[in-house]
């Protein structure tokens, strides 16, 4: 299966990580997971739906990238074609592992960082150096554990945002049918967007209680990066026919 | 006579009457400070529930929700789990014979009748089978959904398995909770009467309760309908003979064992076996005529079932709990300002599970049409004897079905209930016509039947019927033969892809615990 190893310089010194952005390094993917702490920087370029995990049932905020499996149409040669990268998708191939210590319970078990080395990016020639000849951590190993730090906040972050939406019942199911330039369709089933209506609908209190939470910035963050799915069809439909201009 | 209806008080706290009260009041607003409308409900704190009635029919869904219960919250408190249907084992020959009555319709069939064509198709596989893409799912024990499914919402048809005791607890706290109902703790020691024979009030050891419109839920001494206004019982067991049944409870072997997903039904020498599998344990028993086998035999035979499902060590230590009831109905099932709903109206016998779901449709029939005043009153229990006199009589037929369309003959039991005399004057009629057409939609006499068409069909096919070739060409078998292995292809197809997504029962109950389901 997969081949996470606890990340050392004994073991890691020689590696290197590619940061290139492209389907061949896993980045064909249709939409990513991402925090509560990054709505305001993912709005200004994704759609934002919520999606369901499919081992929990639970509620996740997602950047949209394509229109069926596999799609990313954020993917331009060998880039990424946004200022701004979900951290999900930046953290590849780190990952975070947990370490028990001396028989402590689970719960006190120490994060610590992991890497895939079945992962595409992981090389011996290519990319950014994981340790300085040192044996220091290099800087980019440094960003990579500040963000997968970043990252395991974010978790227990979007589990108090999803229950301030579904405790409002501000959530609502939405299948969209697009229409594309050659004619087909394509259909986006299982995502779920916020109900303006009875957002609109909510009491002074309620509002100020969410105002409080810093939830109804994060709540119009995710309304506002609608306007974001014309953006993506148009990118599709250049794909589709790039002269059509 | 039209003095608004203001109170309605309900006798007796197992799942009938809790489940009646929450659906009142789900329905009418209660509002006891002005006393427009309220539901009081006394419960014996000395009678115990009978709590057999362990599975439901899929209409159970669409009651829960209406009442405002969680399905996540369901699963936790009642033990529950999901069933798709009804496997029944030995039913047509006394050995290695079986069919399965899924809980999903055949394929597309509002539009077409796929019996006609699936008769006459070579190599032709079990019935249900070809129409339906439950049936690979049961033999993996998989669940009718995924977690990330909605609650209520379902990639397969399903009703649940559950705890009778326990749902009865969940409603209670429920009714009371949340939707205002009152709940006495009271033996009811006397019935007073208005002058024109209606209940006025009873007397409790808790005081004197007057009500507008009681609903008898007492189970089967039937307290008010039946000692108190003297319905007459009309008895089935001419028709229908079994009146006793030995119930036992048997653990699952592990926390983490196949939880099956159909009810099990076994047909022994005297009776059948029924198995529910339950999160933490199975549900057995033993429903068989005491005309025509013993006690003693009847332990015997349940000993040697969870011998064979459950171990020879286990099976010596059961207990087993003996009930005796008398298989039919109330004559009238509403008379005066007195309904009985639940076993106080009638019960025949737990095959098809019919008993939770005649509360759910009484109760939902009361709450949609509850009468206005004591005059509207008349006319709406008119309707409601006639409603239920009809679905008593199709709950019959449907059940008496699978004895008449059984071989075996391997005991007086068996051999007694192809009796011409034990059959219906309305069953056999049917079964004559089914001889020349295949059950379809338009032998629904009511919007509403008990049973559509496609159960027939499950019954009839499942157990071997053979219904005749049209003796004419028709155009409509033509169309219906040329789009049937279309839809007996896609029906292949549909299954292949459930079985690839969808998780065990365990699996799915255990994340239910775990995490819950979404309510969109």
């Amino acid at each position: 299966m997969n081949n996470h190893q606890l990340l050392s310089y004994e073991t890691h010194g020689n590696c290197r990580v590619i940061t290139d952005r492209s389907y061949t390094l896993g980045d064909g993917i249709m939409h990513a997971m991402i925090f509560a702490t990054e709505l305001r920087a993912s709005q200004a370029h994704y759609p934002i739906f919520f999606c369901k995990d499919n081992e929990t049932g639970t509620f996740y905020p997602a950047a949209l990238f394509g229109f069926e499996q596999g799609e990313n149409l954020y993917l331009e040669n060998n880039t990424w074609s946004a200022s701004y990268v979900p951290m999900i998708v930046e953290r590849h191939p780190f990952l975070i592992g947990f370490k028990s210590q001396d028989g402590a319970a689970d719960a006190n078990r120490a994060p610590v960082v992991s890497i895939d080395m079945d992962s595409p990016r992981v090389s011996r020639e290519n990319g950014r150096r994981l340790f300085n000849d040192d044996g220091q951590p290099s800087e980019f190993l440094g960003q990579s554990v500040q963000l997968l730090d970043a990252v395991h906040r974010g978790h227990s972050d979007n589990k108090g945002f999803i229950e301030v939406l579904l405790r409002y019942d501000l959530l609502e199911s939405c299948t969209m049918d697009i229409g594309l330039v050659d004619g087909t369709q394509r259909k986006l089933l299982g995502y779920y967007t916020i109900n303006e209506s009875k957002l609109r609908e909510l009491s002074g209190d309620i509002l100020t209680l969410l105002h409080a939470g810093n939830y109804l910035e994060r709540i119009y963050m995710v309304v506002a990066s609608l306007s974001n799915m014309g953006t993506l069809i148009e990118k599709k439909n250049t794909r589709l026919q790039p002269d059509r201009h | 006579m039209k003095r608004p209806l203001k109170h309605v008080v309900i006798v007796g706290g197992g799942s009938a009457g809790w489940l009646t009260a929450c659906i009142l009041a789900a329905e009418h607003t209660i509002d006891a400070e002005s006393g427009s409308f309220q539901i009081t409900l006394i419960e014996s704190p000395t009678i115990s529930t009978i709590g057999v009635g362990e599975g439901t029919w899929p209409s159970m869904r669409a009651t829960l929700k209406r009442i405002g219960i969680s399905e996540t919250e369901f699963f936790r408190v009642c033990n529950a789990s999901f069933k798709q249907g009804t496997q029944f084992f030995n039913w047509i020959h006394e050995k290695d014979s079986g069919y399965v009555h899924p809980f999903t319709l055949p394929q597309s069939f509002a539009e077409a009748n796929l019996a006609q064509p699936w008769q006459r198709s070579p190599n032709r596989i079990p019935f249900a089978e070809a129409v339906c893409p439950q049936l690979p799912l049961f033999e993996q024990h998989l669940a009718p959904k995924q977690i990330s499914t909605p609650e209520y919402a379902c990639h397969l048809n399903y009703g649940y398995h559950l705890d009778a005791g326990k749902f009865a607890r969940m409603l209670r706290k429920h009714a009371v909770d949340k939707l205002g109902v009152t709940h006495l703790s009271a033996e009811v020691e006397q019935v007073n009467n208005h002058d024109n024979g209606d209940i006025a009030s009873l007397a409790t050891t808790a005081g004197t309760i007057s009500g507008d419109l009681f609903i008898d839920c007492s189970g089967a001494r039937s307290l008010l309908l039946g000692q108190h206004l003297g319905v007459e019982f009309c008895s089935q067991r001419h028709i229908l003979f079994n009146d006793s049944a030995l119930a036992a409870q048997v653990p699952q072997s592990s926390t983490e064992a196949d939880i099956a997903s159909c009810t099990l039904s076994t047909a022994q020498d005297c009776g059948w076996i029924w198995d529910i599998g339950l999160p933490s344990r199975r549900g057995t028993g033993y429903v068989y005529s005491s005309a025509h086998t013993t006690e003693e035999q009847a332990q015997t035979r349940l000993r040697s079932y969870i011998a064979a499902t459950a171990g020879e060590a286990f099976a010596e230590q059961i207990e087993a709990r003996k009930l005796n009831y008398n298989p039919g109905h109330r004559a009238k099932f509403w008379h005066k300002n007195c309904v009985a709903i639940g076993m106080s109206a009638g019960f025949i016998e737990p095959l098809e599970a019919s008993a939770l779901v005649l509360v759910e449709v009484a109760a939902t029939e009361i709450a949609d049409q509850l009468p206005a005043n004591r005059q509207h009153m008349e006319h709406v229990a008119k309707g409601f004897n006639d409603n239920f006199h009809y679905r008593w009589e199709s709950i019959i037929d449907f059940l008496k079905l699978h004895y008449v369309l059984s071989q075996r003959r391997d005991n007086d039991y068996w051999k007694d209930h192809s009796d011409t005399v034990s059959i219906p004057d309305s069953l056999a009629e049917r079964l004559q016509h089914w001889r020349y057409q295949s059950p379809w939609h338009q032998d629904n006499r009511q919007t509403n039947e008990m049973f559509p068409a496609a159960s027939y069909q499950y019954v009839l096919y499942g157990m071997g019927f053979e219904t005749q070739p049209s003796h004419t060409q028709r155009r409509s078998d033509i169309k219906a033969e040329h789009l049937a292995s279309g839809y007996f292809a896609e029906n292949q197809q549909r299954s292949r892809q459930l079985l690839a997504m969808l998780p065990s029962n365990r699996e799915l109950i255990n994340k239910i615990h775990q995490y819950g389901m979404q309510t969109i």
